[in-house]
């Protein structure tokens, strides 16, 4: 199998690479034929890779340990639901598991688009299989998951050999979310391809108009809703798993899933300048191009050591090959905008400062700075070891201090952009938007102090929340008001009906509301507590208004490891709530031990326990308890993020009345006499 | 919900109270760096993970514990932070310093919102000032009477549905 696979994996290069040449000569000849069969190579090109893929997958599921790969990642005794994540726990799976993603896509599109567009696919197509075979080459040559496993023996020739049973999964990895969390990252991260290929090909093709954001528009909410869970999921492995009792520690690798974040979510926003008002067109592609820039810097900064990481099972020297791609994309994304930049010419003017134009500017403008300032900060440390000699530190302190405040402006942003109106927004306007919102942050805000509220950001946070959860709350009833007079059904029915007609406005109201919960959550982490402490059985310990009381330990044997458990029972206010048992987990396979966090959550709080092990001196079990206010809000939020993403993504409802043609003649008159400007703005809508 | 978020921030819990040893040595332990050499963590959350062994560092372990044993000698925070940057340098803070090659770290995110804001402020100027083709010409029509041309008509329903439409 490990030999169809690497054949499969072979041919899947070969045919990128037709559909690669091929393509660029179906460009320049415009041949019906050749711009066909560059098509279908790019098809074929995704389909060898899922079979090599199921291939490797296969290898995992019969416990082949002749495959250098398998062996290290693998072993007997670990469960079919780990084998499959093992395909992407080490170096040359994920590169596979990258390239099977990003043929998900490839072959997506090409397929819906096979007989459309016709002017701009060709590119597009070329585009694609540049990025696979830059993959596939990696995949092939430098990196290959199907090695087998072998030793040079006396004479220098190559015994293959096969071991009985393999070293095993990390334990860190062996966690349900382990299985979730990359390819929901790596789909974000792939995913943003699309709308990278489709941007480059209307530049090179100088295709008329918006089309392309129209057409990209949804692949870009797909990757970002991928990219969003996979950092959220990312972040709750950390929590659960981890036992440091948080969830973000600006880790290298965490802040490159960041960086592409800023700038696509900086892209869904700006590409609505493009479709509403035609400017902004340079700025949008080359968010765009960025964007996917990132995501392969990203990429290497995971795989290559460059940044000391946590993240230390995935590296290698392969970053070289990943900069000289960096420099490839850079360089195309010059030539052809150095080319064909007079293509992207603004078409209007700015009416106003108050306008929805310009708080999309400062929402871009904000994105843009946290996403230079985490990336110049994870870089500092290499820096400052080029030019001082000494390796100056970057740690968590530094990125909360630079991004706390850049997260409440957009946070503000979040609530008034949305009000405000394209062109211009008047004080009337202005006054009937923000007055009750305002009014209920700032009352917040007060009775927040009042009781004793100190923490600065997180008082603003709390003001900024009610603040924005009233702009959404109130665009909800407004518009369910109307539903209402309009339909007479209930509220709940008015705001679904409401949400289906417009889903895309609606939908980011949703995205902004779960955005706030996420807020609430991160403005708990000022009051975190924590103790560590040394206890006998039958002791306990108190943190904040809780007890925990030591019952006894013991042993527990599963199939793939053993773990040493706390039984603890946990007061609260005197009163028993429940009983939690945080391991430590051995794994005889490869000699590694895991720890395994017991918590106990609501919406007020969490009570996090660790096993901190046994201190050696004193031969006694050491705990590691912390109380991390409001840590639920982050989850919840995210999920209200992906469930409006959704609720964006599905086709508008038709509206009850439709605007007849007999309407626009009735109004032509008045048209005359108006000025164009003042023809159909909504204040307030979108 | 939000509100009952007001409630719960606005209540944290009993009135914070002279915080024990442990956790003062933790938050000491969050401005200094993990000396191990394999991460850019701090002494408190340093938890190595992906290594051969996820959990407490053993060199993050025994800074914490040295740091337990200045705060029982009875010293405030800050001596007890100055007592282990008298041991490991200046390097040993997590963050970068206010001085020297340190201060180009804390500089540079005040750089880009500058240059940011003053690119923003430019392009605003810019936009403002630019004679937009489409809105000057069915602008003059307007303002000279009713000279109404079907493509001129068309124009401007195309731009107000593009604007108004989500």
């Amino acid at each position: 199998m490990d030999v169809f696979g690497s054949f499969a994996l072979i041919l899947a290069f070969v045919c990128a690479l037709y559909a690669f040449g091929g393509g660029i000569a179906a460009i320049i000849t415009r041949h019906p034929l050749l711009i066909k069969s560059a098509r279908q190579s790019g098809l074929a090109t995704c389909g060898l890779i899922f079979v090599s893929t199921l291939s490797l997958v296969y290898l995992f599921f019969s416990d082949d340990y002749s495959v250098a790969y398998v062996v290290s990642h693998s072993n007997r005794d670990l469960s079919t639901f780990f084998k499959v994540a093992a395909l992407w726990s080490g170096q040359e799976g994920s590169l596979l598991f990258w390239s099977f993603l990003l043929a998900i896509y490839v072959f997506s599109v090409l397929f819906v688009y096979r007989n459309k567009n016709g002017e701009l696919m060709p590119y597009v197509g070329v585009i694609l299989a540049g990025v696979q075979l830059f993959f596939l080459t990696i995949s092939n040559f430098v990196a290959s998951p199907f090695k087998a496993l072998g030793v040079a023996n006396a004479n220098g020739v190559f015994d293959f050999v096969a071991r009985a049973d393999g070293n095993g999964l990390n334990p860190v990895l062996q966690y349900p979310e382990m299985v979730i969390h990359p390819p929901n990252l790596y789909s974000g991260y792939t995913g943003f391809t699309i709308p990278f290929a489709f941007a480059l090909a209307a530049l090179l093709a100088r295709y008329p108009g918006e089309k392309w954001i129209h057409l990209t528009r949804k692949w870009t909410m797909i990757a970002w809703c991928f990219q969003s869970m996979g950092i959220l999921l990312g972040a709750h492995w950390a929590y659960a798993v981890l036992g440091w009792g948080g969830y973000w520690g600006w880790d290298p690798v965490e802040n490159a899933s960041l960086l592409p974040w800023l700038t696509g979510t900086a892209f869904l926003h700006s590409v609505m300048m493009q479709e509403k008002r035609g400017m902004m067109k340079v700025w949008n592609v080359w968010l765009v191009f960025l964007t996917f820039m990132l995501c392969i810097l990203g990429t290497l900064l995971t795989r290559s050591g460059v940044v000391s990481s946590v993240h230390a099972f995935a590296q290698s020297s392969i970053g070289n090959w990943f900069v000289g791609f960096l420099c490839i994309v850079l360089g195309v994304c010059l030539a052809a905008y150095f080319k064909n930049r007079d293509y992207l010419k603004s078409e209007n003017q700015l009416d106003s400062l108050v306008s929805r134009e310009s708080s999309f500017l400062f929402n871009n403008l904000v994105l843009l700075v946290a996403c230079v300032a985490v990336l110049s900060g994870t870089l500092f440390p290499v820096f400052s070891e080029w030019f001082t000699g000494s390796r100056i530190s970057v740690g968590a302190p530094f990125f909360n201090k630079v991004n706390i405040p850049l997260g409440l402006l957009l946070l503000f942003l979040t609530g008034v952009g949305p009000l405000l109106a394209w062109r211009k927004t008047s004080a009337e306007s202005l006054l009937r938007n923000f007055k009750w919102p305002s009014i209920l942050g700032v009352v917040s805000g007060v009775i927040g102090f009042a009781f004793g509220f100190r923490e600065m950001f997180s008082l603003i946070c709390l003001v900024l929340c009610v603040f924005v959860a009233g702009t959404i709350v109130q665009e909800f009833y407004r518009g369910a008001k109307v539903v209402r007079v309009r339909t007479g059904a209930d509220w709940l029915r008015s705001c679904v009906d409401l949400t289906l007609r417009n889903t895309r406005r609606y939908g980011g109201y949703v995205v902004h509301f779960g955005m706030v919960m996420i807020f609430i959550g991160l403005a708990g982490q000022a009051f975190n507590k924590e103790v560590e402490k040394e206890m006998p059985v039958g002791s306990t310990v108190k943190i904040r208004n809780y007890e925990l009381l030591l019952q006894s330990m013991d042993q527990k044997q599963e199939k793939n490891y053993v773990a040493d458990r706390m039984i603890l029972e946990v007061l609260r206010d005197n009163k028993p709530v429940m009983m939690l048992y945080p391991e430590r987990r051995n794994f005889p396979t490869n000699q590694e031990s895991g720890t395994m966090v017991a918590i106990y959550s609501t919406l007020r709080e969490d009570l996090y326990v660790v096993y901190a092990g046994i201190n050696p001196a004193t031969n006694l079990p050491t705990i590691h308890a912390f109380i991390n206010p409001l840590v639920k809000w982050v989850w919840w939020g995210g999920m209200v993020v992906v469930m409006g993403t959704i609720v964006a993504l599905l086709p508008n409802r038709a509206a009850a009345v439709v605007l007849a043609k007999s309407e626009a003649a009735v109004s032509t008159p008045e048209l005359g006499r108006m000025r164009p400007a003042q023809i159909a703005l909504r204040e307030g809508h979108d | 919900m939000v509100f009952l978020g007001v409630v719960m921030l606005t209540a944290p819990g009993a009135p914070r109270m002279a915080a024990d040893q442990n956790d003062r040595a933790h938050q000491i332990g969050a401005k200094l760096k993990c000396m191990c050499g394999g991460c850019d963590q701090s002494a408190a959350k340093c938890y190595h993970v992906g290594g051969q062994y996820s959990g407490p560092c053993d060199v993050a372990k025994q800074e914490i514990k040295q740091i337990d044993d200045q705060i029982a000698q009875g010293k405030s925070d800050e001596q007890a932070l100055q007592a282990m940057i008298a041991e490991y340098g200046p390097l040993a803070y997590v963050e970068p310093p206010k001085s020297g090659f340190g201060l180009v770290a804390w500089l540079m995110p005040v750089l880009y919102l500058l240059a940011g804001t003053a690119l923003v402020v430019l392009i605003m100027k810019r936009w403002r000032k630019r004679p937009a083709a489409v809105h000057s010409a069915t602008g003059a029509g307007a303002v000279g009477g009713i000279h109404l041309t079907p493509e001129l008509l068309e124009r401007a329903r195309e731009q107000a549905r593009r604007e108004t439409e989500d």
